[in-house]
């Protein structure tokens, strides 16, 4: 994100249109996955009591400290999307003394988020010698190696993997018994 | 300012969304109101915690506001719904090529009427192809700019259903779900079994049955019925009778391999239509020599007789035959289409 500053260099990169327009398109695009990625799993970490849209803004402020921001107005069409395409349910509760609509996921949205979050895991620790950055993936998750769905070893056992269906016993005991 | 000027002021920004929202939204009341009350909350929230005290003020709810955006700014994040696809969306395009070949459609009919009735009470000088072009680029420009305008708009192609509707589709995709019947993956609609295996068997070896009693009938010459008849028509009667054994058998080869296999299906059903098409020349033969007709009739006193057929009754049996051959036509089109749209079946969750 390129923050404005008031007086800006005169060979700065960003005093060209062309470029900072460039720039923020991109910035944008990045950005646009991210964001939804991030929505979910806030979403996620609510359970099933929900969370509103504005205290989404707030935990994803909180968390990447202000770094991904998204637009107050963009959120409530993506959450919209979000339902309409079953990943979210919605209700309405009485919040802080508000009657607010509260979203959590669906049992597909679940899924759905388990693999989105572990395709993303696999590749952010992928493409890092690229970015000269280390990413360090938790060893509570088992990334299935057909299509990176994120496993958590804790949690209720099964013998294949809820997206491609790939038979995973054998990896998920040789990854306990490690522990 | 006074807290009633906070709240219209709020209110005010709200309304100037609403206007700015695109009209598929607008359509579905209950969404609407659910949407602008969803940003009137988020209003409040972020006013109250602007201001420090807990309670909005003028600069906090101005500030909410600026945070929020424009309402063409909210709007057009409302719009993009929809995959991109050379200017009309992925889930228009189905829609799109479908009004656009009944409206081509329609032109085609009614200028081919035209051209008919010109031919007939006019004369040739008199027919343009003119029209028809003009008519289908016409339909062709306006149909395509309403498309392209409703995919920038962001409408997707269940907002043109009534709730009625929707709920309809719902409890038929239910009811899909608990049958196990397919949905098709480019509709999203349930597909219904279309045939059953046990029913085709059953009816494959019936029709067997029947086909083997007709190919037998030259063969039982000692019954006295069959040796009354004409020896061409027994044997045509017996050739039918391979056409109705090749019928069922393909029938109870169908049943056997059942409704997950189709283009073995398909093919099936191809080479069964081959068959119905073959049997024409039985028909026409048939039709074009009434006199081999043999029809037995029963009395008392003199036992079994052949029935004289008048000329004018074979020329009404060789009409009906003629009906026939037409009827045969028009049932191997119609299982042609049948069979190609077992494609359907292909691409289905």
């Amino acid at each position: 994100m390129i923050k404005r500053v008031k007086e800006l260099g005169a060979n700065a990169l960003i005093a060209s249109d062309k470029f900072r327009n460039y720039v923020e398109r991109f910035e944008s695009e990045i950005n646009r996955g991210i964001s939804t990625l991030c929505i979910l799993s806030i979403i996620q970490d609510a359970g099933d009591a929900g969370i509103h849209g504005y205290a989404i803004l707030k935990v994803l402020e909180e968390k990447t400290n202000e770094m991904l921001v998204i637009e107050e107005g963009t959120l409530y069409p993506v959450l919209r999307k979000l339902e309409g395409n079953g990943i979210l349910k919605s209700n309405k509760k009485k919040v802080d003394g508000r009657e607010r609509k509260v979203y959590s996921l669906t049992e597909n949205g679940k899924k759905i988020n388990n693999h989105l979050a572990g395709f993303y895991s696999k590749l952010t620790e992928a493409i890092s010698p690229l970015l000269d950055i280390s990413v360090h993936l938790q060893d509570r998750f088992l990334y299935c190696p057909n299509c990176a769905n994120k496993i958590d070893l804790m949690e209720k056992e099964s013998q294949f993997c809820e997206i491609c269906g790939l038979n995973i016993q054998e990896l998920r005991d040789r990854r306990l018994n490690e522990k | 300012m006074s807290q009633k000027e906070i709240e219209k002021m709020v209110k005010e920004y709200i309304k100037k969304v609403k206007e700015k929202l695109p009209d598929w939204l607008k359509n579905k009341k209950s969404e609407l109101k659910d949407t602008l009350s969803e940003i009137e909350e988020h209003l409040w929230d972020k006013s109250e915690e602007l201001s420090g005290i807990g309670a909005a003020t003028e600069d906090s709810v101005r500030m909410a506001i600026a945070h929020m955006g424009t309402p063409q700014s909210i709007a057009k994040e409302y719009k993009k719904r929809g995959t991109p696809k050379v200017y009309i969306t992925e889930e228009l395009w189905p829609l799109y090529t479908k009004v656009l070949g009944i409206l081509c459609a329609v032109i085609i009919v009614i200028n081919v009427v035209a051209i008919i009735l010109n031919l007939i009470f006019g004369s040739w000088e008199n027919i343009e192809m003119s029209g028809l072009l003009l008519g289908i680029a016409g339909v062709f420009t306006i149909v395509t700019i309403i498309f392209v305008a409703l995919s920038m708009e962001g409408y997707l192609p269940e907002d043109f259903k009534s709730e009625a509707d929707r709920k309809r589709e719902h409890k038929e995709l239910e009811k899909a779900e608990q049958k196990g019947w397919s949905i098709s993956k480019k509709s999203g609609k349930p597909l219904k079994p279309f045939m059953s295996p046990t029913g085709m068997i059953i009816g494959g070896i019936v029709q067997m049955a029947m086909g083997l009693v007709f190919i037998m009938l030259p063969n039982i010459g000692i019954i006295s019925i069959t040796s009354l008849m004409n020896p061409k028509f027994i044997l045509i009667l017996s050739l039918f009778g391979v056409f109705i054994l090749m019928e069922g058998t393909i029938d109870l080869v169908r049943g056997v391999v059942g409704k997950q296999q189709i283009t073995a299906n398909q093919v099936l059903m191809t080479i069964k239509i081959a068959i119905s098409l073959a049997s024409i020349s039985l028909i026409a033969f048939v039709m074009n020599n009434p006199g081999i007709i043999s029809i037995i009739y029963w009395t008392e006193e003199t036992g079994l007789n052949v029935l004289e057929i008048s000329k004018s009754v074979q020329e009404l049996i060789s009409m009906g035959l003629a009906w026939i051959i037409f009827f045969v036509i028009i049932g191997a089109v119609f299982d042609l289409g049948k069979a190609i749209s077992l494609n359907k079946y292909k691409n289905v969750n």
